[in-house]
């Protein structure tokens, strides 16, 4: 009885461990190991080829002294919180006004959900025809008669993060639709019948009731989009390029033309650092408070 | 005053007719009961007098006034919702509060009337947790409380008592007569119960898919009832459909019954129009509670077949007209399966049907 049973057991153990195992071992490498790498190279003078030198915190004195960086950082602040307040506040008013029991409901969640399907290269190109003073919007008025109209956003350096924003947010606000649809679709309608008795009005019955209610769903789309708004590398590299100038440039633009163009490996390996940094502050307290949840019932 | 008046109200979803043709008609401080079968259109019903579903024709009136227009809220009513219908985030303070706030009462007012209404519910215990965190019957008494936090023209209670146990479900019960005797509010009241339809109602509407089939004062259901579905939808155990036909013996109309022996006649003392159905088909309504047990001459001799005893009564099924017939005795009366018994009908309490139409000629 006992002999078959630790054969058993054996094959129960291993099996997983070893189904698991190449996973787990890519995962380790091609990972964290590199992020281990990248780390070490950050401190080390590396220029176009790796060189292992310990060098301190050079890097970092440079990147906190470069001011391209910091222009990527402003631009990274206002394109988050531009873009995920704006693609929740648009997704989420769809979502509430296709909520409504309106006629076509299908095809017009897909034609909102589309934009997802996309790649961000195509839509950044798609944006970047139609947004070209010389191409798109401003041809089309002016070709319509309006001579005095402008929209230069694209090729103005002031304005030219604003045009990353639009992009976007036509990508992802459909999206995030989606997401709270599906969420008010679980909310028990009578819930809303009681508060229509207790004489709320519809904006008050979703500010105090269906939202709060929402809340998981709330959270989990501030994690998609922020994550969405941080690695933003390939919208802006097909949008503008991160330019005119780099004014228009975001840490993960920054960071690749630091790192492959300009032979500046180690100022590059400081800021992918940095924004491994604000993805982990990000993160961390997310995944802490949820398995603590988990732990507490 | 008619405090709820429902003419012609019809509802369809598409091409499923939900609601074919409602009349109700109350006086206020009256209390309507609404019986059915589930999925005949109850809640239904309720959310067209509350306004949350509009009716595909008719009219509703509450207090006089058409209120087909009207929007819920202004329609000066309060509901209990079958599900509860609480909201989730909220404890149980501010659901109780929610209303009140949204129509700007004062917070110390707010404060009584949440202590009041916890008291008389027995959830002050419970004001400060969320719903989840509620069972069923503790969450149906907060809807109840939620509703109860107002002071409506009108209330609507979609079978706010289902989920509680059985002690908890009669002083509920009673609280709600109470309440009702002592606020004199018109109150719609649904429910699957057959004892809280008889002890609350003053007027009872018994419902099958989407008709009115009778709608009357719960004696007038209980004993003249309209057709074969209401006399068997009210009473528990129900009614007992003993088929016969009609036959005329000695100048007096009635039917034959036959338990183990040989078939007696039952004369149906003056009753309209039975002379001209001599010969035809009848079914016979007598409810358990209508047969004794006594040693007559007369008495039907049935054979028991089972006996269940619910305490008070005991229940004896036996055979009569080749149909299982239950009777409802005293437990002394009784005896054991097996052996027979002589039942004596209360004549004058027993109605008949008509097989065909299955409404009631007598
Ligand atoms: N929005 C809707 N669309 C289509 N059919 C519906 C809709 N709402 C209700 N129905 C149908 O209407 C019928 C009556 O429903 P209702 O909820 O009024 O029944 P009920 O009498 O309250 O039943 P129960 O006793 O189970 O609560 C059901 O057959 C239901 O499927
Ligand atoms: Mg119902």
């Amino acid at each position: 009885m006992a002999t078959p049973n630790a054969h058993y057991g054996f094959a129960e153990r291993w099996l997983p461990r070893l189904v698991l195992a190449p996973s787990f071992f890519l995962t380790l490498v091609f990972l964290y190991g590199f992020i281990a790498w990248n780390g070490y190279l950050s401190f080390t003078e590396s220029r176009l080829l790796p060189n292992y030198e310990w060098a301190g915190l050079v890097q970092y004195q440079a990147l906190f002294e470069n001011e391209r960086w910091w222009v990527a950082v402003r631009n990274l602040g206002i394109f988050a919180v531009l873009f995920i307040g704006g693609a929740m506040a648009i997704g989420i008013t769809l979502a509430i006004l296709l909520d409504q029991k309106v006629r076509g409901e299908g095809a017009i969640r897909t034609i909102y959900l589309y934009p997802m399907a996309l790649s961000f290269v195509v839509t950044g190109t798609a944006w970047k025809w139609m947004l070209n003073p010389g191409l798109g919007l401003e041809k089309l008025m002016h070709d319509w008669g309006f001579t005095s109209f402008t929209f230069d956003w694209l090729v103005n350096s002031d304005m030219s993060i604003y045009t990353v924003v639009i992009a976007g947010l036509w990508q992802s606000s459909g999206f995030v639709m989606a997401l709270f649809l599906a969420g008010l679709r679980g909310v028990d309608d009578s819930i809303i019948k009681a508060a229509q008795i207790d004489g709320a009005s519809l904006p008050r019955i979703y500010w105090k009731i269906i939202l709060p209610a929402l809340r998981p769903v709330v959270f989990s789309t501030l994690m998609i989009l922020s994550h969405i708004a941080i690695k933003s590398f390939d919208l802006v590299m097909a949008l503008t390029g991160g330019g005119p100038g780099f004014s228009s440039d975001l840490p993960a633009t920054f960071m690749y033309s630091m790192a492959f163009t300009r032979g500046q490996t180690g100022l590059g390996a400081a800021s992918a650092m940095m924004m491994l940094a604000t993805v982990a502050a990000i993160v961390v307290p997310y995944l802490y408070s949820e398995l603590r949840k988990d732990q507490h019932g | 005053m008619g405090a709820l008046a429902i003419k012609n109200v019809t509802k369809s979803f598409g091409d499923t007719h939900i609601l074919k043709g409602i009349n109700i008609d109350i006086e206020a401080g009256e209390f309507l009961i609404l019986v059915g079968p589930s999925g005949c259109g109850k809640s239904t019903l309720m959310n067209i007098i509350a306004g949350l579903e509009s009716p595909t024709s008719g009219e509703v009136c509450i207090a006089d006034r058409i209120v087909n227009e009207v929007a819920p809220k202004d329609r000066d009513i309060a509901m209990v919702f079958q599900s509860y219908a609480l909201y989730p985030t909220m404890n149980v303070r501010q659901n109780i509060a929610f209303g009140m706030e949204t129509r700007g009462v004062p917070k110390a007012e707010q404060n009584e009337v949440i202590a009041r209404v916890a008291k008389m519910l027995q959830i002050d215990h419970l004001l400060d947790r969320k719903p989840s965190a509620l069972s069923g019957g503790q969450r149906q008494r907060v809807a109840m409380g939620r509703a109860l936090a107002r002071n409506p023209k009108l209330f609507l209670f979609d079978e706010p008592l289902s989920n509680l146990d059985a002690k908890l479900r009669v002083e509920m019960r009673v609280e709600i007569k109470q309440l009702h005797q002592r606020l004199k509010t018109t109150i719609v009241y649904v429910t699957h119960d057959q004892i809280e339809a008889m002890t609350l109602g003053d007027k009872i509407a018994v419902m099958k898919d989407g008709v009115i089939q009778q709608f009357g004062s719960p004696e007038d259901i209980y004993e003249r009832p309209a057709n074969l579905f209401v006399a068997g939808f009210i009473g528990s155990p129900s009614m007992n459909f003993l088929p016969c036909h009609l036959v005329e013996q000695n100048g007096q109309v009635g039917v034959t019954l036959q338990g183990v022996e040989a078939p007696k006649f039952i004369a149906l003392q003056d009753r309209a129009g039975l002379k001209e159905r001599v010969g035809q088909k009848v079914i016979l309504g007598v409810r358990p509670e209508q047969w004794d047990v006594e040693n007559t001459p007369d008495a039907l001799v049935c054979k028991v077949k089972i006996t269940e005893p619910t305490g008070p009564d005991t229940m004896i099924y036996s055979e009569v007209n080749g149909v299982e017939m239950i009777a409802r005795v005293h437990p002394r009366a009784a005896s054991g399966p097996g052996t027979t018994l002589p039942l004596v009908l209360d004549v004058k309490k027993a109605v008949l049907f008509d097989p065909e139409t299955e409404l009631r000629i007598a």
